[in-house]
């Protein structure tokens, strides 16, 4: 059971006693009339020869409170893809699946493209904006959930709890982020605990007092990649395509409403997918190039909010940053010592390093081009230039779907 | 013997001299097909060219032609289809043009039925895209000016409004193209019809005290003395 401490500038809601699921879902059913809910699920094809969506499929069978599930799978062959039209079929709400790989897809990008609306390269921003497209396109839900198809410890209830506080007409929030501990026999969530965390302190540190950096610092986790949203929100929030997906909708978020209307949840007792690789020495690939695009995110949204950057402020981050990590991996080391925990420090610490190194290299990149990667347009924009888009996106998972 | 020869040999002859007048029209018009084959790839490539230089996909997916393609489930560019629709119908002209070439009766008047359908084909084609511009145009100004008004159907109101107009551009292209003229025109006449009488009577009937409290408010006299305000604002 967690303690029932607020964090920050955001409503944090914990797991407190043991809450009944039948109650929770219950009360789900009698709000989806108001608010019916919509579930996005991005995958890759790979994901399904994998252990965790069985897992989520039969879980996702017993849910009754569902309007639809739409599922944008990615890397897929046209065989693939009836394959998973089969595999998904247990599911009680009706599935939509997005063939992101097909014609007709292919085809909704292209005129996307040739519009000067670029929805990015593939990967879990663009399919997680195409799914709120088309769930925008239908016009039959008020709530989308999202959350990602590896997790091998799924249960009903993180979904139950991650749709709650959005799908209740009582509570006023418009976006909910799911939050658990990333804790098996050690601790994981690295990029988390050894980057974000000591990086966000330590520019409030250099920069001052900053709302965004508060609104960051109140997420107890804030990579976690499961979240709920008013389809309002998924209509004006903008999303990046790179790995910085989450730190920067957050940052949407931060700009598009009140830090009183977001809130966290207590989803997940136990939490386990899969792992990135460290890949220290290379900046394009795996954890390194996560937390340089993390990085680069959050120096442009606290440079479009008038912070200034500066090759020496860069300078001193670097050094603020590393006294930081250092002080956070004792904390860890501590309480993961306490609680029995393998805790590898020379790891944690070659971690420390090369996140020091992504930092670097994410100042080197924004120095030179601030811009940066333009994120995904919102789907107001996209509407504006072209007024058909829903209709075409509509047409092209409905035939797809046939 | 040399008359029965001659007796097989005759017809034989006949058929190999009509050949031999065949022939050159044969010949004619193979090299009209492969000629109008070639010029209607040539025309392909330069009519894509010059599509792709002036926008069309961009236009065409603005203007909600391209959603048009994707109901008719065709998920080529607008470009491509335009350029696919011109070729062929180069093709047939080709075909068509290379068949007179043959000098046969009935082909000469199946070429000149064509091509005397051709100029209603082309403004059947005017009137369908033109008219699908003018009526997205009218339902759109239709679903602004109800939403503005805070009308619930908005959207139900503006695609009524697009269907009807469709209607009758569906039917002024039928009868263009001459297929069932009366029919189209009978068909088009008892629905467009019926659809206003049914409105004229759901309105009538549902406005019927609204209309009375409209002509008593403007025509009715009262009977009471207005007596003029004292109160004055200045």
């Amino acid at each position: 059971m967690s303690d029932f401490y607020q964090t920050g500038i955001i409503t944090t809601l914990h797991q407190l006693g043991q809450p009944s699921l039948e109650r929770l879902e219950s009360e789900l059913l009698g709000f989806s009339k108001m608010r019916p809910i919509a579930l996005v699920l991005p995958a890759l094809y790979s994901e399904f020869e994998g252990p965790a969506m069985p897992g989520i499929v039969q879980e996702l069978a017993k849910v009754k409170y569902l309007n639809e599930v739409v599922l944008v799978l990615d890397q897929a062959s046209e065989d693939d893809f009836r394959r998973v039209r089969e595999f998904m079929a247990p599911i009680q709400a009706p599935v939509r699946i997005i063939h992101n790989k097909g014609k007709r897809i292919s085809e909704v990008y292209e005129t996307l493209k040739r519009n000067g609306l670029d929805a990015g390269p593939q990967g879990k921003g663009r399919s997680a904006w195409l799914a709120y497209g088309y769930v925008l396109a239908r016009g039959q839900s008020d709530v989308i959930a999202l959350h990602d198809c590896d997790i091998v410890t799924y249960s009903r209830e993180l979904l139950a709890r991650l749709c709650y506080p959005i799908a209740n007409p009582n509570l006023n929030y418009v976006f909910c982020k799911g939050y658990y501990s990333r804790v098996t026999n050690k601790m994981n969530g690295r990029v988390t605990r050894l980057l974000i965390t000591p990086l966000v302190r330590s520019l409030q540190q250099l920069v001052g007092q900053h709302g965004f950096l508060d609104f960051i610092d109140s997420f107890r986790y804030t990579l976690a990649g499961e979240f709920s949203m008013s389809t309002d929100l998924a209509r004006i929030n903008r999303i990046p395509s790179d790995w910085g997906l989450e730190v920067g909708s957050l940052a949407e978020v931060y700009r598009n409403y009140s830090p009183r209307r977001v809130c966290q949840v207590d989803i997940a007792t136990t939490y386990e997918h899969k792992h990135q690789q460290l890949s220290a020495e290379d900046a394009e690939k795996g954890l390194m190039k996560m937390s340089v695009d993390i990085c680069k995110s959050i120096f442009r949204t606290l440079a479009s909010d008038g912070a200034v950057f500066s090759e020496g402020l860069f300078r001193s981050l670097s050094v603020t940053y590393l006294r930081q990590a250092e002080d956070t991996l004792m904390k860890y080391e501590a309480d993961a010592m306490i609680n029995g925990l393998t805790f590898d420090r020379h790891e944690e610490a070659k971690a420390v390093e090369a996140f020091t190194r992504a930092i670097a290299v994410a100042a080197q990149m924004f120095v030179e081009n601030p811009m940066g990667n333009p994120l995904i347009p919102n789907w107001n924009r996209v509407s504006a230039a072209i007024p058909d888009i829903f209709e075409m996106l509509r047409l092209a998972v409905d035939a797809d779907n046939k | 013997m040399m008359e029965f020869l001659e007796m097989m040999l005759q017809p034989l002859q006949e058929v190999f001299a009509k050949f031999n007048a065949f022939l050159p029209n044969l010949l004619a018009m193979l090299v009209i097909l492969a000629v109008g084959i070639l010029l209607a790839r040539v025309l392909r490539t330069l009519l894509l060219k010059f599509l792709a230089t002036v926008g069309f996909d961009s236009w065409s997916d603005r203007m909600g032609f391209t959603t048009l393609l994707r109901k008719g489930d065709l998920w080529m560019k607008p470009a491509a289809v335009l350029a696919s629709l011109v070729f062929w119908l180069l093709i047939i002209v080709t075909l068509m043009v290379g068949l007179g070439a043959l000098n046969v009766a009935t082909i000469d008047n199946m070429v000149a039925q064509f091509f005397s359908y051709l100029p209603r084909m082309f403004s059947a084609a005017v009137i369908l895209v033109l008219g699908y511009v003018v009526a997205s145009f009218i339902s759109r100004a239709v679903l602004i000016t109800a939403v503005n008004g805070g009308h619930h159907y908005a959207k139900l109101f503006a695609e009524a409004v697009r269907a009807l107009l469709m209607l009758m551009i569906l039917a002024m292209v039928m009868e263009q193209l001459q297929i069932a003229t009366n029919i189209v025109l009978a068909a088009f006449s008892i629905l467009f019809g019926g659809i206003v009488i049914a409105l004229a009577i759901a309105f009538g009937v549902g406005g019927i005290g609204a209309a009375r409290r409209i002509i008593e408010k403007e025509f009715v006299d009262d009977g009471t003395d207005k007596t003029p305000d004292d109160i004055e604002h200045l």
